[in-house]
């Protein structure tokens, strides 16, 4: 079959009203087997003669390994193999990284290890407990060296090196401005100044990486069972890394217990399995224990520091934006600069900003380091602009949903073009505010505050009003390089659909399950398109070996995406049963239909041929159908991105790149402890726009938990390092800190939909939202809780200490309000 | 090498002799001797609850046990919720029509927790489903549907939606 | 995060786990509740080489009334004890603060006695016990004897008793004095998490409504559970309103060392260290005032 060109599609008015599944919030596919545990994730998966692994791992930040004696741990009966950094660079390539940078990075390291955790010796042996044990019989002889940790200190030249085969701890520097920021500034009536100080964050999903690996050296090939995301997007980096030919690895997909972003390649997990599987000639898995994911995996977000300003002309319209950023890598650079790639798809948020200047250092220190998590680099993006537009209101003596109100994009200027070269596809952000403020009911909350403040109690009202980008393309990976190693285009989604002789549907998917919907998804839009129900419909899971290209979830894309290859695949199938039907009926295919299920003439219900009556001719009777039919009825349709364009030459235009735009207006409700710092969310009111709702129930699911994670980032998450030896305080979940239940307030949500112009059904992201916007929410809430008191937040988290640090400060400084 | 200890307990309602490691978590006995996967471990430090198994009819953390305490115990795990025809407990019902699960991998654990605190209060209030449950991390729910769903389930028990009690023998997808 | 190995003994006696401690020397461990000691051996930060599990010991799961005291035995459960009618009526502090601790399930596991004698600087019980003027019975080779709360800590994670040694009971003397209010309040970064700062306070109120004692013992602050002595001196006499106890409370941060950690460092333990002593104080004697013991 020849793929057919996607055109850009507007929603079409009619169709909205005849949807009878799109829409509609469908109990979910995949929770039959998740509830009553027997779901495979990578811990059940076992194989014959399967070994199980342990890493030892440094506890120094920055050292050389002077010697490593694993005599003992190999004599110890269960053990099989034992492997250094160097006998493991002999099995398995250096990790793939898509940096320009020299910086290399093996799974294990090779005579220096530059983060506390990174692994020093794997061992594979008849089951983790004895491979424990036999880490324990390890001796390493490390020259302890001086550690980087603070990111300002790391940027001189005279810091000690994370890498020699860099000049310094700067591993990446630009500034590019887009539209004309020096006359925006000069020209201003304001110029509002702020610094944001966003912490080290992980994605901590209750499952974490692991991967089981079974080398074949008979055939030299190589089977993994993975939670890794990128099996069908990127597989030939895995069969690169692990020296095996790219078309004899095949890689099977588990359900996956969470990712948030974590999980797109976990290289260092399956190098590790790759490495011990060719050593011992046996299956190996190697599954991260929550001290090996929070020391060590590849993926904490970003951590920040801002010093940015916002112009402001005399009519209180924003002109211009000054980024300038120090971002902490840790001690590599697997996905470059990806992190602001993205933060470059709505740096200017949901106002006509004209012109920002963006300046980011990239910094090397002896930590665990950045991939993407959750939010990917736009979330202290958005915290560092709402900031700014708190403050502006401040200054300007605005009511903060007004200064908003004046600066909005507004619904008649989309599609609409960000100074970086993106594109929002749709929007009504004033709709969105009015939604939030009225569902808040925030004049009773006014009340309470005031009644409140006259206790003694300080109860804050946040606001925030952000973007929340959707459906990446791959240029964002690269795009800040003049020469990028590898300059991607392709973010595509692929699914096969075929239907059995009897008319049954079944839809293969390229991606995961990492506990958002894609079963239920695909179910919908098959039953939108062919007019059955969902539970008709099945659903399955392919391995690397289908070609089913597909980047899978991450960048909030894949409701997106899956619609597009869906509909795509489902228009394939219907043509061609459409073809052979009409063939049958001796009618022309432009006057035949598939409607509930059926095939017939337009407007001849009674001379339906059911789906099975079509199928089974196009499976077994090639000589009854039209000539050129192939017998079958089975499609892969590759859904490329639908509406991305490249970056100029000179980057001041990046070009579309996250153009599905979603929407929020968060308001939470706080009070403050101002003795023990203490913040308690009180309550939670979101509205949402992420366009036409695929299916409202699993779209609040996402929304809930993203904003849960936010109030983490906003109170308690964060990495700690020793500032004298760099050591990591918070390896276990005693010192990184999760929401529980308890800390989760009760969280109203609306919605509002505005679709986008660019998918199908007008469908926008959702995946991401909560993450996006609840961090700055929850700054806003503080700060207007402490208001009278002087306290303005430039930090999240903003633990109880820092608080009660900030209240100090501002005693101190003889800050506070009159306006009590 | 530690001498293994002998015991008998009852899974499921399966009666097993077994002799192990004094060692052996008894997270890793139901999941690795006994093939109940269900139960998963999130952190092995007793923070997230995710390997919660009822002992003795108690919310039980089953990595902060060893498998040799067990002499004479009663052991529960979500295996034993459903019915082998496919039928879900109303637990499990509630659970999906309130949207509780993203991922998975707490669930089990949230089940277990839940199932516990339904035999002693069938109608909770969403302050008792917090205060028995406040101790299981989640990380993508967000908590709300679980709590709803937990209140549901009661309602729905309270209408008599069925109860099966046959327990199942092991059985999950294998991935191919 | 898998344990060491170790070698496994069930004693069906007091006796013969004291047989069982002695013999092995330093190297062996009580097992109880096991929500602290096992979460310690998975991480390997303890690899006794034996371990001694009490559970199957009759007997030592009473809570109760014993002469002037209440009597909790090594194995009585936490949850048992916040929902003993003798503890909330008698000792109700030890009830207030136990109901802190973790989640219900662990605390139905968790015994009050191992978390006394696991003695985390951090902890409430441990408080709880030196705020009470409690003690434990402690069963050795040498028979019984008995060590008071303020001679049972001897640093962090770490009890005065020696090889062989295991606490059977702790005793809480019941209150003697009719217008008493105990409070327990403390700082957690989350609800069930260890406190950051907790303050236990017993207050008994003189005839006039001026305070007759105080007993205040701080966790998080130091390297064992420490009296607020300063703080009590301060109290004493002074009639029971707020900004007297305020004034008081201050003292709380003198003679501290507390620790820093991620979770706080010890100029904000010092802070919490006066809000928490202040707010327990002032809670106790709202209690004292009141007639209620327990809210």
């Amino acid at each position: 079959m020849s793929s057919v060109e996607q055109p850009v599609r507007r929603p079409d008015p009619a169709t909205v009203q005849d949807r009878r599944w799109v829409g509609r919030s469908v109990p979910r596919k995949e929770d039959p087997k998740l509830l009553t545990g027997r779901a495979a994730y990578v811990g059940d998966v076992s194989v014959p003669g399967m070994l199980h692994a342990a890493v030892l791992r440094s506890p120094h930040a920055n050292a050389r390994i002077r010697s490593i004696d694993t005599s003992r741990a190999a004599a110890l009966p269960g053990v099989v193999a034992v492997l250094t950094g160097a006998d493991a660079a002999e099995l398995v390539e250096p990790m793939t990284a898509f940096c320009a940078e020299p910086v290399p990075q093996h799974a294990i390291a090779v005579d220096r290890v530059r983060f506390p955790g990174e692994a020093v010796v794997a061992v594979a042996a008849t089951s983790r407990y004895v491979a424990e044990d036999a880490c324990a019989l390890i001796d390493v002889d490390y020259e302890v060296l001086p550690a980087v940790v603070d990111p300002i200190a790391a940027m001189d030249p005279e810091a000690p090196k994370v890498h020699d085969t860099l000049g310094g701890n700067v591993v990446f520097h630009r500034r590019v401005d887009f539209g004309d920021v020096e006359a925006d500034f000069a020209s201003a009536d304001n110029v509002i100044r702020r610094t944001a100080r966003w912490h080290r964050m992980c994605a901590n999903p209750l499952e974490t990486a692991g991967t089981l690996a079974s080398f074949d050296p008979f055939t030299q090939s190589m089977t993994l069972w993975s939670n890794t995301n990128f099996y069908n997007f990127l597989p030939w980096t895995f069969a690169n890394m692990l020296r095996v030919a790219s078309n004899r690895l095949r890689v099977v997909p588990c359900t996956v217990g969470g990712s948030f972003g974590s999980k797109h390649l976990i290289n260092k997990v399956i190098a590790i399995a790759g490495a011990l599987t060719k050593a011992t000639g046996r299956p190996v898995k190697f599954m991260e224990d929550r001290v090996d994911n929070l020391a060590a995996n590849d993926n904490v977000g970003p951590d920040r520091i801002y010093d940015a300003a916002l112009a402001i002309d005399g009519d209180g319209v924003f002109t211009g934006l000054r980024l300038e950023i120090v971002d902490d890598y840790g001690a590599y650079f697997q996905f470059a600069h990806g992190q602001h790639g993205n933060a470059l798809s709505q740096p200017t948020g949901p106002y006509r900003i004209r012109s920002l200047s963006y300046e980011v250092s990239c910094v090397l220190t002896n930590k665990v380091q950045q991939g993407f998590f959750r939010g990917a680099g736009a979330d202290p993006g958005n915290l560092i602009l709402e900031r700014l537009v708190d403050a502006a209101a401040d200054e300007l003596r605005l009511d903060r949903a007004e200064i908003r109100r004046r600066n909005f994009i507004r619904p008649e200027q989309f599609p609409y073009k960000v100074p970086t070269g993106n594109t929002y596809d749709s929007g009504n952000y004033e709709g969105v505010l009015d939604k939030a403020l009225a569902l808040a009911d925030v004049d009773h909350w006014r009340a309470e505050q005031k009644r409140a403040r006259a206790e003694g109690r300080y109860i804050g009202i946040g606001l925030a009003s952000c973007q929340e980008r959707s459906g990446y393309n791959a240029t964002e990976w690269w795009f800040l390089y003049d020469t990028p190693p590898l300059p991607a285009t392709s973010t595509p989604e692929s699914v096969k659909i075929d239907v059995s002789a009897f008319g049954q549907i079944r839809v293969e998917l390229g991606c995961p399950l990492w506990g958002n919907s894609p079963e239920t998804v695909v179910s919908q839009v098959v039953a939108e398109e062919f007019g059955v129900e969902p539970d008709d419909v099945a659903v399955t899971y392919s391995d690397s070996t289908s070609g089913a290209i597909s980047a899978g979830p991450g960048g909030s894309r894949l409701t997106i995406m899956l619609s597009g290859a869906v509909r795509g695949a489902s228009r394939r199938i219907k043509d061609k049963m459409i073809r052979i039907a009409a063939h049958a009926m001796e009618a022309d295919p432009a006057d035949v239909e598939l409607v509930d299920g059926h095939v017939r003439p337009k407007g001849s219900p009674s001379k339906a041929m059911s789906m099975g009556d079509v199928a089974m001719l196009a499976h077994l009777f090639k000589e009854t159908n039209p000539e050129n039919e192939d017998s079958g009825l089975v499609t892969t349709f590759t859904y490329d991105h639908p509406y991305a364009s490249l970056p100029t030459k000179d980057r001041k235009d990046l070009g579309a790149f996250y153009p599905f735009v979603s929407h929020a207006c968060h308001i939470p409700i706080v009070e403050v402890d101002v003795e023990t710092g203490v913040v308690t969310v009180l309550k939670y009111y979101a509205v949402n726009d992420c366009g036409t709702l695929m299916n409202p129930k699993l779209v609040e699911g996402q929304i809930m938990g993203g904003i849960v994670q936010g109030i983490g980032a906003a109170l308690m998450e964060e990495y700690r390092y020793d500032e004298q030896d760099g050591s990591l305080a918070t390896d276990t979940w005693r010192e990184y800190l999760l929401p529980s239940m308890h800390e989760a307030p009760e969280i109203v949500i609306e919605h509002q939909e505005t679709p986008s112009p660019f998918s199908e059904y007008g469908v926008k992201g959702a995946g991401e939202g909560g993450r996006l916007v609840a961090p700055t929410a929850m700054a806003s809430a503080i700060d207007d809780a402490l208001k009278p008191l002087g306290v303005t937040v430039s930090e999240l988290p903003m633990t109880p200490e820092r608080v009660v640090a900030a209240l100090a400060a501002a005693r101190a400084a003889g800050g506070g309000s009159s306006d009590g | 090498m530690p001498e293994k200890v002998r015991l008998k307990l009852t899974v499921n309602g399966v009666e097993h002799d077994v002799l192990v490691e004094p060692r052996m978590l008894l997270l890793d006995f139901l999941r690795d001797e006994l093939d109940l996967k269900g139960a998963h471990a999130g952190c092995e430090q007793g923070v997230c609850a995710a390997c919660t198994v009822l002992v003795n009819g108690e919310a039980t953390r089953s990595c902060l046990m060893f498998a040799a305490q067990l002499e004479g115990a009663e052991v529960r795990t979500v295996e034993s919720l459903a019915a082998p025809d496919g039928t879900l407990h109303p637990l499990q019902q509630a659970f999906m029509q309130e949207h509780g699960l993203q991922c998975g991998f707490c669930t089990p654990g949230m089940l277990m927790a839940a199932y516990e605190l339904l035999e002693h209060t069938p109608m909770p209030a969403p302050d008792d489903v917090r205060e028995a449950l406040g101790g299981n991390i989640c990380r993508c729910t967000g908590y709300q549907n679980i709590v709803n769903a937990v209140s549901a389930a009661g309602s729905m028990a309270q209408a008599g939606q069925g109860t099966p009690t046959a327990p199942s023998a092991p059985v999950r997808e294998v991935p191919a | 995060m898998k344990p060491a190995p170790f070698d496994y003994v069930a004693p069906r006696t007091v006796e013969e786990a004291v047989d069982d401690l002695a013999r092995h020397g330093p190297d062996a461990r009580v097992l109880a509740g096991g929500q602290s000691l096992v979460r310690l051996m998975n991480a390997r930060l303890a690899t006794p080489s034996v371990i001694v599990d009490i559970n199957r010991v009759a007997g030592l799961d009473g809570i109760a009334v014993d002469n002037g005291s209440v009597r909790l035995g090594a194995l009585a459960r936490q949850r048992a004890a916040e929902l003993s009618d003798v503890v909330r009526a008698e000792i109700p502090l030890l009830a207030e603060a136990g109901a802190h601790v973790a989640h219900p399930s662990v605390r139905r596991r968790g015994t009050v006695v191992g978390s006394i004698a696991f003695a985390d600087p951090s902890a409430e019980l441990p408080a709880a016990l030196l705020a009470l003027d409690g003690e434990a019975v402690v069963a050795g080779p040498q028979g019984e004897r008995t060590v008071a709360a303020a001679d049972l800590f001897a640093g962090a994670f770490q009890t005065t008793l020696t090889h062989g040694e295991l606490i059977a009971a702790v005793r809480v003397p019941r209150r003697t004095h009719a217008r008493t209010g105990t409070a327990w309040i403390e700082v957690a970064r989350r609800q069930g998490d260890l406190p950051v700062c907790g303050a236990g306070a017993v207050v008994a109120l003189d005839d006039a409504g001026a305070i007759a004692s105080a007993r205040i013992a701080l966790c998080g602050v130091g390297d064992r559970p420490v009296r607020a002595s300063a703080v009590e001196e301060a109290l004493r006499g002074v009639d029971a309103m707020d900004d007297a106890i305020a004034a008081a409370a201050e003292r709380a941060a003198q003679d501290l060392d507390p620790p820093s950690d991620v979770h706080g460092s010890a100029a904000y333990r010092r802070h919490l260290a006066v809000v928490v002593t202040r707010r327990s104080v002032q809670r106790a004697v709202q209690r004292a005032r009141e007639g209620a013991v327990h809210a």
